[in-house]
């Protein structure tokens, strides 16, 4: 502030006088050509009790116009931090009138969490003259308005005020977030696996990933679409046309499987996807187009491999059921004629002759037992040509236990079952389980009569059956060993078998994605799990 | 008495292997059969006879013994062949096989045998077949 001090009245020769009211004269006209210019606002005039300030109004009014019009938000604030004054802009960014404003203490404004930021503000502004920093304020219904404030402490009088300027950062932040999702999609569609080109309604190539130049081998950015990926589609060209018109038609196309020529050898597969995308001048799309060369190739292998393992599968199918049939013929014809021999010339032969032939009868019997089983065997897993796969364990339980009906009543044997579900097998496989089961039950028992229980239980989201009896158990080193195709733990004097009905039970179970197995101690019994698929009700 | 009246009566058996066809024979003693025997070694020369039957150049079985797997032809194309013979469409056929599974005997049957038989491995039970083919045989009007 220019400041014009008003000399005092002295006594003074008249020459002196004229030249001092000379001077002063052209002093106030440069005062006055000041305060014409604007270069003044206030003047300070010395008076008896001390200077007094008197501010132009014609000078304050600008500046009064511009807080009140400004795009920030302007506040003073008192010592003790009430608001004075508040602008417009401010008031409106929390959502108030500047008269509710007025007077209200400014820490109503702010974010909880901000107290403390503020004060850290107002005390820097006041140790070097000028602070600033942002935080949130929050409006009285809770918006929150992020925020960067201006802060400057003005002496007014001796009053120690601040002046707060406050711009309001939503805008910018939400710009911010806009550019950091587009930079994200940038991003995104440049390292994306797959290539994604967009076209534009002419068919040019606006944006792509970089695995589109990849795949092109070129760098495809504002070229024909057609020119950079020539497709077919069943062997006829995929023409961009017709990509577009789809996509001006709003249809998507998902995974259609087309072919790219490629000069030094076999076209590569690709799976295309095209979503229509709008432009200022029509509808143009998004592509994406999936590799799956390298796909197809191991999907096509692991199909060959899967072909030549069910076909040898097959095969050796066929060659044990031809085995275990062929040498049946044979077998029999050898038992039947030591039989023969035998009727024909039991006069003639000396004694122990009939005991050799009856040993060479016994053993081609036995021999055609395995093969019998080792039929069973190679078939067990086939599914019956007829018949559902639902069982009722009830019913097949009841189905076996008459076929061990006399052995039942002969050794005393006890066998009772809970109520039991029914199962999405085959009849025929679940009776072989109980079949083989239940007759090791009564086979491998002890100097107790048998007793024998049947459960069910769930497990792992299958039925589980438990064979449980008191027979004499098996020594836990051999329980995997039991379920082996010819494993044996027995002599055959004592107990006979081909060791083949557990390896047969094996093989259904895992059939239908179930397993079994045995828990036992020598003596203590046995309890023979296996675990099934349960039958869905299909609208029963 | 076992009959003697049956004596006039033929079959045929379309079997591969002598050591079966000897014990058929011994069945067909052990119950006293002692008609006309003709074997055919394999399915295509049954099915010749046949025809020569059907061409009246060759008088026609009473009976069938068929195994299921006999060279060439096998015995169910034989039994086709004769379910369409004119002159012997409606001759009792008696399929055979060492497999004991009920889908054979099934399928058999359902060709248009009269019986199945599932050759045994024990002697008393492979003699019982004697029994089996008298009781077919004693069904024909020529046996009467």
């Amino acid at each position: 502030m220019n400041q014009v001090p008003h000399a005092a009245r002295s006594r003074v020769t008249e020459r002196d006088r004229v030249q001092e009211l000379t001077a002063r004269l052209s002093e106030a006209e440069e005062t006055i050509r000041a305060i014409y210019s604007g270069e003044v606002d206030a003047v300070v005039v010395n008076h008896p009790s001390g200077p007094r300030v008197y501010t132009l109004e014609g000078a304050d009014h600008p500046y009064r116009v511009m807080v009140e019009k400004m795009h920030e938000g302007t506040v003073t604030l008192s010592g003790d931090r009430l608001i004075l004054y508040s602008n417009p802009q401010f008031a409106h960014m929390m959502e108030s009138t500047s008269e509710s404003v007025a007077g209200a203490e400014f820490e109503k404004f702010l974010g909880p969490a901000d107290t403390n930021l503020f004060t850290a503000l107002v005390e820097a502004s006041v140790a070097r003259g000028y602070s600033t920093g942002e935080l949130d304020l929050r409006t009285p219904s809770g918006t929150i308005v992020p925020v960067r404030l201006s802060v400057t402490p003005i002496d007014v009088v001796g009053m120690q005020n601040l002046c707060i300027l406050i711009s309001d950062l939503r805008e910018q932040r939400r710009n911010e977030a806009i550019l950091k999702e587009e930079r994200l999609s940038r991003l995104i569609l440049e390292q994306a696996g797959e290539a994604i080109v967009v076209i534009d309604p002419h068919g040019m190539i606006v944006r792509r990933s970089e695995s589109a130049n990849r795949l092109a081998r070129s760098r495809v950015l504002m070229t024909p679409f057609h020119r950079m990926f020539p497709l077919t589609a069943s062997s006829r060209p995929f023409e961009t046309s017709h990509i577009l018109s789809a996509a001006r038609d709003g249809q998507h196309i998902q995974g259609l499987e087309v072919a790219m020529p490629q000069p030094d050898g076999d076209p590569r597969a690709l799976l295309v996807s095209i979503s229509p995308l709008a432009f200022d001048d029509g509808i143009g799309c998004v592509v994406t187009l999936t590799d799956i060369t390298e796909r197809k190739r191991s999907e096509e292998a692991l199909a060959r491999q899967a072909g030549e393992l069910s076909h040898s599968n097959s095969d050796l199918r066929q060659f044990a059921y031809s085995a275990s049939h062929d040498l049946r013929e044979p077998l029999r014809q050898l038992a039947v004629f030591s039989e023969l021999l035998q009727a024909k010339y039991r006069d003639q032969l000396p004694a122990d002759a009939n005991v050799l032939i009856q040993h060479a009868v016994d053993s081609a019997h036995r021999m055609e037992g395995l093969l019998k089983d080792l039929l069973a065997y190679t078939q067990a897993a086939d599914a019956p040509q007829d018949g559902v796969a639902s069982s009722d364990a009830n019913r097949v339980i009841e189905k076996t236990l008459s076929i061990f009906e006399t052995q039942i009543r002969e050794i005393g044997a006890r066998v009772d079952h809970e109520f039991l579900p029914v199962l999405a097998v085959h009849d025929v496989h679940l009776t072989q389980l109980f079949q083989n089961l239940i007759g090791n039950a009564l086979k491998y028992r002890s100097q107790e009569p048998p007793r024998i229980r049947i459960s069910a239980g769930r497990l792992d989201g299958m039925w589980k059956l438990t064979v449980a009896d008191n027979g004499i158990g098996i020594d836990p080193a051999y329980h995997n060993q039991v379920f082996g195709i010819f494993q044996r733990l027995h002599g055959g004097s004592k107990y006979s078998g081909s060791g083949i009905g557990l390896a047969i039970c094996h093989k259904l179970v895992q059939r239908y994605g179930g397993r079994i197995w045995v828990d036992s101690e020598p003596g203590q019994g046995s309890q023979f799990m296996f675990t099934l698929p349960e039958k869905k009700n299909e609208g029963q | 008495m076992k009959g003697n009246n049956l004596e006039q009566l033929s079959l045929l058996v379309v079997e591969d292997s002598p050591a079966d066809v000897f014990l058929v024979q011994e069945a067909m003693k052990e119950e006293g059969l002692e008609c006309h025997l003709e074997v055919a070694d394999d399915g295509e020369k049954a099915i010749r006879i046949l025809d020569e039957v059907d061409a009246g150049s060759q008088s026609a079985p009473h009976l069938l013994l068929v195994d299921l797997n006999v060279p060439r032809q096998s015995g169910t194309k034989v039994l086709e062949r004769l379910r369409q013979s004119p002159r012997c469409a409606n001759t009792p056929v008696i399929m055979m096989s060492t497999s004991d599974t009920p889908t054979e005997r099934k399928r058999a049957l359902e060709l248009g045998a009269t019986d199945y038989f599932c050759k045994p491995s024990s002697l008393a039970e492979f003699m019982k077949l004697g029994k089996l083919l008298r009781r077919l045989l004693e069904k024909q009007p020529a046996a009467a």
